[in-house]
């Protein structure tokens, strides 16, 4: 079982079944203990009712002498039943009760004992039945034994035990779904900072929190300060990573800079100023393609925060029209406020601004871009953006090369290809997708799908 | 044309300036920000480059300051740094373009040209006043048809008039801007150019296509082609 409260209302209910279970066990035995005590000293009272009210009569026999006093025995069917043998079973008297009907009392006791059991009734019906065998003088020292039966329906004794039992496992039923829901209430309460915690995560993981709340329950102040503490060594690490990288690539790019510019303008000298050229315009390309690549962090680092896609394109148009100030370039932008790209800001730019130079530089004279969420897609791919011009579109051959997984952008072929595999390497590192068409406008549709949110 | 470096790499700068010079610009050079923003806030700058990764004064702080103080020359940003995210910070800060290291002399001489023409208001190569007409990339000017020929120094001093054509631009002005390292200052040499640059787009007298202001300076009175437009930036 995954959930906490789920385990805990699952093992509080076993121990509260097995717990109610011994009680109303206990409780029904002593309730039946009870009944039957108080049956038996019923079923005594009617048999010192039954010997006081007989007489020895004129067959040296015992009887009880006029009418009972006790309606019931009078009644067939009543449920209460008397009689009375001899020692060898001959039936001296018979209560008008048991009119009709025969009850099995059992062999006789032994003198001056007794017997309390349950008998059936006419094979069917459950009577608690005392058996006593009496000494009678019935005359001047003459004794006789006689057995004394006296029996009571358990009708009535098993209508109540029923009531008892059903009424008790209501109680019980009522407390257990009361004790279950005011413990389910508890746990929520209880569990409350778990939850918010749980939230606070999920805000940090979309990029809408920055680190965990420092007001957390004792028992998770640790797991928030060390989660913290996490994310931010995390987040410098990664803003280490990028200021090394961005200084290798200063540290490296300056001195280039100085050889090329040491060795003065084109058209190369001699054959030695063409091949040191060549290899500087090497050198960067590895440089600067090396660099980018592992400065792009391919994928969110925890607690930052989404990158909203329309005020990147918004301000890449205006950095664009200062690239291009002598074209007379027209750049539609379309993409939802809102709109954001779950990841990191740089690898966006690099990848916004390497779509959009490439359509700039290759267009005649519009370019089109349009971000949108993809609903109901997978998180992965939400965020798609279309890039297109009105140029003279991406050969077929070119867009095979630049589509191919693994090849490097150095390696690539120039022209278009060259911005495009630098953004085809950001959505592979993203787990995006990158395709490539003909746009209505007449140049190249440039389509990526990207995480978005 | 006056051109302002700021660049805190020895070898390069020196080297830039040589370059420029070469290329027939009046060219200062600043090893830090702190110095880049003096020289760009009291001389007669017409543009500045400027790397971004400076000591004292970051380069972006560096143009932001110069745009505070009203400065509106055309900036270049020179840098190692060329991811777009950079890029995009680099000309919000107020710069008009961007150039990465390491960088072709030839790309850089026609960023600047190019900066230097829209900064006049001319968005294309070729700027035309009258029928006279100028490419400021092959630096070749014609009248009409015909090919004039002319001296580096009389086709910079050409060049800045009718980049700034209608304005009126002092002697001082175009000493400071053109010659300042070349001549002396106070010399009749800026006459004797103009003079000669009469001659040669003018050879019957008849136009008279630079004025003399007396006291103030020359303006070049020929009807510009392109109406001098907004900097892209405004600043």
């Amino acid at each position: 079982m995954s959930s906490l409260s789920g385990r805990l209302l699952a093992s509080v209910s076993l121990l509260l079944i097995l717990f109610f279970g011994v009680t109303i066990a206990a409780l029904d035995a002593v309730f039946r203990d009870l009944s039957q005590r108080s049956i038996g000293e019923l079923l005594d009272a009617q048999l010192v009712a039954l010997l006081a009210a007989c007489e020895p009569d004129d067959h040296g026999n015992v009887q009880p002498a006029g009418a009972l006093a006790e309606t019931r025995l009078r009644q067939p069917g009543s449920g209460l039943y008397a009689q009375i043998r001899t020692r060898d079973g001959k039936f001296v008297w018979r209560s008008p009760s048991l009119l009709g009907s025969k009850v099995d009392f059992g062999g006789p006791v032994p003198a001056g004992e007794r017997r309390l059991e349950q008998r059936s009734l006419d094979d069917n019906m459950r009577v608690m039945a005392l058996t006593s065998s009496i000494n009678w003088e019935i005359a001047p020292a003459v004794n006789r034994e006689f057995i004394f039966n006296v029996a009571t329906s358990l009708a009535p004794y098993e209508a109540q035990l029923a009531r008892f039992r059903s009424q008790m496992l209501g109680w019980f039923l009522g407390l257990f779904v009361l004790l279950l829901g005011s413990l389910a209430l508890l746990l929520r309460w209880a569990l409350r900072p778990l939850r918010q915690i749980e939230m606070e995560i999920g805000e940090v993981e979309a990029g809408s929190r920055a680190s965990l709340s420092a007001s957390q329950p004792r028992e998770l102040t640790g797991l928030a300060a060390n989660m913290n503490a996490l994310l931010k060594s995390e987040r410098q690490r990664v803003e280490r990573y990028r200021n090394t990288l961005g200084n290798l690539a200063h540290s490296l790019k300056t001195p280039l800079a100085v050889i090329r510019s040491a060795l003065g303008g084109e058209p190369a000298i001699d054959r030695r100023h063409e091949i040191v050229n060549q290899q500087i315009d090497r050198m960067n390309a590895i440089v600067q393609h090396q660099l980018k690549r592992a400065a792009a962090s391919g994928g969110a680092v925890m607690g930052q925060s989404a990158v909203e896609v329309a005020p990147m394109l918004v301000e890449l148009r205006a950095a664009l029209s200062k690239v291009y100030p002598d074209r007379d370039l027209l750049i539609e932008i379309s993409a939802a406020d809102g709109l954001a790209f779950a990841g990191d800001r740089g690898d966006l730019f690099e990848l916004l601004g390497n779509l959009l130079d490439n359509a700039c530089k290759w267009c005649r004279s519009r370019v089109r871009v349009v971000a949108a969420r993809l609903p109901a897609a997978d998180a992965r791919t939400r965020l798609r953006i279309t890039v297109e011009d009105d140029g003279a579109g991406i050969e077929i051959a070119d867009r095979e090369r630049i589509l191919e997984r693994g090849a490097r952008a150095d390696e690539q072929v120039q022209g278009q290809g060259l911005g495009l595999a630098m953004v085809r390497e950001i959505v592979d590192l993203y787990d995006g997708t990158l395709e490539i068409g003909d746009s209505p406008l007449g140049g190249a549709l440039v389509t990526v799908c990207l995480p978005g949110r | 044309m006056r051109i302002l470096i700021v660049e805190d790499e020895q070898a390069l700068r020196e080297s830039l300036v040589t370059q420029l010079t070469a290329a027939g610009f009046t060219v200062d050079a600043a090893a830090d920000g702190e110095e880049g923003l003096y020289a760009g806030t009291e001389y007669p700058i017409d543009l500045a480059i400027i790397d971004l990764g400076l000591p004292k004064l970051p380069g972006m702080d560096l143009i932001r300051k110069l745009r505070e103080a009203g400065r509106s020359f055309p900036v270049l940003i020179l840098t190692a740094r060329d991811r777009w995210q950079d890029k995009v910070e680099g000309l919000q800060s107020g710069s008009d373009d961007y150039l990465a290291k390491p960088f072709h002399m030839q790309e850089l001489l026609a960023r600047v040209q190019a900066l230097l023409r829209r900064s006049g208001g001319w968005s294309q190569p070729v700027i035309q006043c009258g029928d006279v007409s100028l490419d400021t990339r092959s630096q070749i000017v014609t009248v009409g048809e015909k090919v004039i020929d002319l001296t580096s120094f009389e086709y910079r001093i050409l060049e800045f008039l009718m980049l700034r054509a209608g304005e009126v631009i002092s002697k001082a002005e175009l000493t400071e801007r053109l010659y300042a390292q070349d001549f002396e200052r106070d010399s009749n040499v800026i006459e004797v150019f103009i003079g000669r640059l009469r001659r040669k787009l003018d050879p019957e007298g008849s136009r008279q296509p630079i004025e003399t202001l007396r006291g103030r300076g020359y303006r070049l009175v020929l009807a510009r082609a392109e109406s001098p437009g907004m900097r892209a930036d405004g600043g």
